[in-house]
């Protein structure tokens, strides 16, 4: 009866193994091919052997930052990395106040407020496109990064239902035991809330930051000039020759993400954590 | 209370149905009153101190060439204070949307079908070319393909520039060493293979016979632009009373037939790469390591080939001085290869006529939308004048649609601009309507080229019968989908 149970056990972590490894192969594989292909020494998909290519080198890269005649990628690269900055910072205020803000007070629009918002977030972003290329025209804010900014910003909020679950799993209690002690509702934010909430503010950081980071429509909707665009547009741009220029800028590009996620991943572990013990 | 409240949104929501309605006639009268006063924009006095962003290709500027045309520009019309600058933005440009808000250039680089969307939808100005003086050097075809008709008068929206048509690119190297006992016939130096597709043919089976990695023609055929030239060469036509008659459609005219028939037996000497635009990708590089043998397409992707074939060479060890030079003797961009009157290349002696080809002319227009009318026609004055003409076509190796600086660059700009003036280039339509061949004729070259490598009893068009049938096919498609939509 044990054996035959061991062997089911065996049977059942090796099927799954293989499963996680096949679904993980399918994901890994295009990632790998990019990376690899980022790195040939032609330059070109058509010489490789096979899937991958016969001669590695970092000409790719070098060609990308340095031949910029045509193809300015660096300057891509630091309009994008404005862009993804500034709607990280802006958005993650607003969507942190605004899910607070529900999460914390009663007022009489709050429920209609949290339908009609709900109900708004059904609608793809790319519906009100049109709308807001004639608004940012009248605002003159066309060719203008900050205009991405603020754009990416004001729509972050809209997406505050995670954060406002968050802080509604923070006892009441705390709240009123601060008020008794004399502090004021910025307090309570600041020096209660805030510490405790570091999770959901680094999630927030972290998807504020990725969106306008791959966003394409937007900037290639509000950006003409070849100057301003991000690298998603840039990419987007390249002649059909540039096939190796076009992998190393889809790799280079993951790397701010990356970093960005490992510093902040202790954080939201750590907050995690500390929630944990605490409660 | 709520049945005010649907009220209120019924009546919001039957609103909502009439947005968009109004009078037609009101706003092409509206907003584009300024574009139909244009012969009056061009009063030849020169704005003062302007500023004018000019779109150009990307070849020209990543050749130098557009540096070169606005820092002369700019060197003439520096008392003026007239400076012109890089409009900065993708070679593709939306004007119809980007241009009234004012994000849009003053001049434009565009092809002529381009160019003529713009002048239907009034977004450039008609320019008064009989002011200019590459006016007599263009040839009367040219201009016609920026010719409009309008209240009974002919106005002309660009200024042709360069000529672009398919060339035939190969490899001088690649030919087989006893070429000029075996593959010369007619005893005049220049290989068989490349004056005639039956040769051309011939020899693209024998190389892929030698060695099955190896090709000889190649070119990806479902591409309409290069493709259609086959059936031009045999009768056929896009629209009738040159081009400007969409109810007549004419693929399927004349033995148009035998110039699919030619699609198809070339398709057979190749790989399944012909039915998709792989080749057309990767022309450049297996070009460059002898994979292919011959390609064609157009002259202004000359240079880019030439980097292709130094890469190979720079890596088999030669400096890149010696590499260049060799790459320019090995690589031959010629006129295309005459055709069977009969279609068939497998044929022996065969009788030859010219090929055709469809082709366009690329040139500069004026924006409706520029605060500079005249500073703008000054640009497009100067960079169409011969020296800047002829200091393109060195620079870019394009052939100039003026008769003097074609004349002057020699080579193949001549054999272009020779071939403009004889009609074996046929222009690409300029009326709206093209927009609708596309589909259905690339559908139908995509089912010859994957018609060779079908078995036998399941090929769609088995003869020149059938392929009749699918070009008659695709002029129905095409009629339906121009009057369908109107």
């Amino acid at each position: 009866m044990r054996k035959k149970h061991t062997t089911g056990k065996v049977a059942d972590t090796t099927l799954t193994y293989i499963i996680l490894l096949a679904v993980a192969f399918v994901f890994f594989f295009p990632c790998l091919w990019l990376i690899l292909a980022s790195f040939s020494k032609s330059g070109t998909i058509y010489s490789f052997d096979g899937f991958f290519p016969q001669e590695y080198s970092l000409a790719s890269f070098k060609k990308l930052f340095t031949d910029t005649a045509m193809y300015n990628y660096p300057k891509w690269f630091f309009n994008t990395l404005f862009v993804a900055a500034g709607s990280c910072v802006l958005g993650t205020f607003l969507t942190i106040l605004t899910a607070y803000t529900m999460s914390r007070y009663q007022f009489r629009a709050r429920k209609p407020i949290m339908k009609t918002t709900m109900v708004l977030g059904m609608f793809p972003s790319f519906m009100g496109m049109i709308a807001v290329y004639l608004l940012m025209t009248q605002f003159n804010l066309i060719n203008h990064l900050w205009g991405l900014v603020l754009i990416y910003s004001a729509g972050a909020p809209m997406g505050y239902l995670t954060q406002k679950g968050f802080f509604d799993t923070i006892s009441k209690a705390i709240d009123e035991a601060a008020r008794i002690d004399g502090a004021t509702n910025f307090q309570v934010f600041r020096k209660i809330h805030l510490p405790l909430s570091k999770p959901i503010i680094v999630y927030t950081a972290l998807t504020s930051f990725t969106w306008p980071w791959s966003d394409f429509i937007l900037p290639k909707l509000l950006l003409k000039e070849k100057d301003l665009y991000t690298v998603a547009v840039g990419l987007m741009s390249l002649d059909e020759t540039e096939f190796a220029r076009f992998a190393a800028g889809s790799v280079f590009i993951a790397v701010p993400i990356v970093l960005l996620y490992f510093c902040l991943v202790k954080n939201m572990v750590n907050g995690m954590a500390a929630g944990a013990v605490k409660g | 209370m709520k049945r005010k409240g649907a009220l209120l949104m019924a009546f919001v929501m039957g609103l909502s149905l009439f947005t968009g309605c109004g009078d037609k006639k009101e706003d092409q009268t509206g907003t584009n009153k300024d574009t139909q006063k244009s012969n009056g924009v061009f009063s030849g006095e020169l704005e003062k101190n302007v500023t004018i962003r000019v779109l150009e290709n990307d070849t020209a500027i990543s050749r130098g060439y557009f540096d070169e045309l606005i820092a002369a520009f700019n060197e003439e019309y520096k008392e003026q204070g007239i400076t012109a600058v890089d409009a900065n933005m993708d070679q593709y440009l939306d004007l119809a949307n980007d241009g009234p808000y004012g994000y849009g250039p003053d001049v434009l680089y565009q092809a002529n079908d381009i160019i003529m969307q713009y002048a239907q939808g009034r977004h450039i100005y008609p320019l008064p070319v009989e002011t200019m003086d590459c006016y007599k050097q263009i040839p009367e075809n040219a201009w016609s393909a920026y010719q409009t008709e309008a209240d009974g008068s002919t106005y002309y929206c660009g200024v042709p520039v360069n000529v672009q048509a398919p060339m035939l690119y190969y490899r001088s190297d690649l030919l087989p060493e006893d070429w000029e006992t075996a593959w010369d016939q007619d005893g005049n130096k220049v290989p068989d293979m490349v004056e005639n597709w039956n040769n051309l043919y011939a020899y693209s089976v024998e190389r892929h016979k030698e060695d099955s990695s190896k090709y000889g023609y190649m070119k990806s055929l479902f591409d309409v632009y290069f493709s259609s030239g086959f059936l031009f060469s045999y009768g056929g036509y896009v629209f009738g009373d040159n081009n400007t008659n969409p109810d007549d459609i004419g693929f399927s005219k004349g033995e148009s037939e035998k110039g699919a028939w030619v699609l198809s037996q070339l398709a057979s000497a190749m790989n399944e790469e012909c039915i998709d635009d792989t080749i057309t990708t990767n022309a450049y590089s297996k070009l460059a390591d002898g994979t292919y043998f011959a390609t064609i397409t157009t002259p202004d992707m000359y240079s880019t080939f030439i980097s292709e074939l130094v890469l190979v060479y720079e890596s088999e060890g030669m400096s890149k001085e010696d590499a260049e030079t060799k790459a320019k003797e090995n690589l031959v961009m010629t006129t295309l290869p005459k055709l069977p009157e009969s279609g068939d290349l497998t044929e022996e002696k065969p009788a030859l006529k010219d090929s055709k080809s469809m082709g366009g002319v690329n040139g500069y227009a004026v924006s409706a939308y520029t605060k500079a009318p005249n500073a703008s026609l000054a640009f497009v004055k100067f960079a169409t004048s011969y020296e800047m003409q002829l200091k393109r076509s060195e620079m870019l190796g394009v052939a100039p649609a003026r008769k003097d600086a074609a004349e002057q660059a020699g080579g193949v700009s001549a054999l272009l601009y020779e071939n403009m003036e004889k009609g074996t280039i046929v222009l690409m339509p300029s009326i709206k309507e093209v927009a609708q061949i596309w589909t259905p004729a690339q559908t139908f070259f995509t089912d010859v080229a994957k018609d060779a490598f079908r078995p036998e009893g399941k090929k769609k068009y088995k003869d020149t019968a059938s392929l009749k049938a699918g070009l008659e096919a695709v002029d129905t498609q095409i009629h339906d989908a121009i009057f369908t939509l109107k």
